[in-house]
C-alpha cells in the first residue's frame, strides 16, 4: 500500500480523534474560573482548529500542491 | 497567621503558595509572551519576505510533502490533548491517569521531533533544500521549525522532570503549579506549530 496514502489516513483518523478530544475538553472546562483556565479555553479552541486543518490537509483539501502543468 | 507564614501540616494548603501563585502565573505568561514574540518576528519576516518575492516556492525549491507534515501535526496536538487531560486528572486526584497521560503526552512530544528529523533529512538528501543554500525558503524554513523543535524537545524534557517530581510527590492536588505552567508551555508550542504548519504547508 502506498506509504503517503497510510500517512493521509492516520493524519485524517487522529485529526478527527485529537479535534473531538479538544471540543469535549473544551466544553467541560467552559464555566472554570482563574487566568490559567481562561488560557488553557484560548489554546483549546486553537487546539480544535490546528487539528480541523491537519484533517483537511490529510485529506488533500487544504495545502500548497504543486500547479498542474 | 502572618502573610509570609507558610504551614507545612500534612493536608494544608501553603498560605505562601496561595498568595503567590497568581504572580507566578503572570511571570510565566509573560516568558511565555516573549517567546511568542520572538516566534511573531519571524513568522512576520518570512512573510513579508514571501509577499515581496516573483516565484513562490523559490526555483528549485519544490513544494513541501504535506502527507507526513499532517500525521506529524496530528501527533503533536494529540499531545496537547494528551496533556490537558494530564493536568485535569491530577487535580481530581487520579495519579495512574495522570501518569499514563503525561507518558503519552512525552512519547507523542519525542515522536515529532523524530518525525521532524525525518522530515529534515528527507528535505536535505533527498530533495536538496538546505539552511544555507536554498535562498528565502531554506533558510526560513529550517529556522523557524527549527526553533519549534528546539522549543519541542525542551518541552519534553520540562515534562519528565515534572513527572518525576510528581512521582516524589513534590506536587499536591492544591499546589501543582508547575504542572499548570508545564501545560501552558505544551499549548503554546501546539499553538504555534498551527501557525508553522499553515504558513509553510497550506498557503
Amino acid at each position: 500500500m502506498d506509504l503517503h496514502l497510510i500517512e493521509r489516513g492516520i493524519a485524517i483518523a487522529g485529526g478527527i480523534l485529537v479535534a473531538a478530544t479538544s471540543l469535549v475538553a473544551l466544553k467541560n472546562d467552559w464555566h472554570t474560573p482563574g487566568l490559567d483556565n481562561q488560557v488553557f479555553k484560548v489554546m483549546l479552541a486553537l487546539l480544535f482548529i490546528g487539528a480541523v486543518i491537519a484533517t483537511l490537509a490529510g485529506a488533500t483539501l487544504l495545502g500548497n500542491f504543486p500547479k498542474a502543468a | 497567621m502572618t502573610a509570609a507564614t507558610v504551614t507545612h501540616e500534612h493536608g494544608e494548603v501553603d498560605q505562601l503558595y496561595a498568595e503567590t501563585r497568581d504572580i507566578r502565573l503572570l511571570g510565566f505568561m509573560c516568558f511565555i509572551a516573549t517567546d511568542l514574540v520572538l516566534f511573531s518576528s519571524f513568522i512576520f519576516a518570512y512573510l513579508y519576505l514571501r509577499n515581496t518575492a516573483q516565484v513562490w516556492p523559490p526555483a528549485g525549491v519544490p513544494h513541501l510533502e504535506i502527507a507526513f507534515a499532517a500525521l506529524n501535526s496530528v501527533v503533536l496536538f494529540g499531545s496537547g490533548a494528551t496533556m490537558h487531560y494530564a493536568l485535569e486528572n491530577y487535580k481530581h486526584g487520579n495519579f495512574n491517569r495522570y501518569a499514563g497521560f503525561m507518558i503519552a503526552t512525552i512519547l507523542l512530544g519525542a515522536f515529532f521531533v523524530g518525525g521532524q528529523g525525518y522530515e529534515y533529512s528527507n528535505l536535505i538528501y533527498n530533495e536538496h533544500v538546505t539552511w544555507a543554500g536554498s535562498g528565502i525558503f531554506g533558510s526560513a524554513f529550517f529556522t523557524l521549525t527549527g526553533l519549534h523543535g528546539l522549543h519541542v524537545s525542551l518541552g519534553v524534557i520540562f515534562l519528565s522532570i515534572l513527572l518525576l517530581q510528581s512521582i516524589h510527590g513534590i506536587y499536591t492536588k492544591e499546589k501543582h503549579f508547575g504542572l499548570t505552567a508545564g501545560t501552558l508551555y505544551w499549548h503554546f508550542v501546539d499553538v504555534i506549530w498551527v501557525l508553522l504548519f499553515s504558513i509553510f504547508y497550506l498557503i
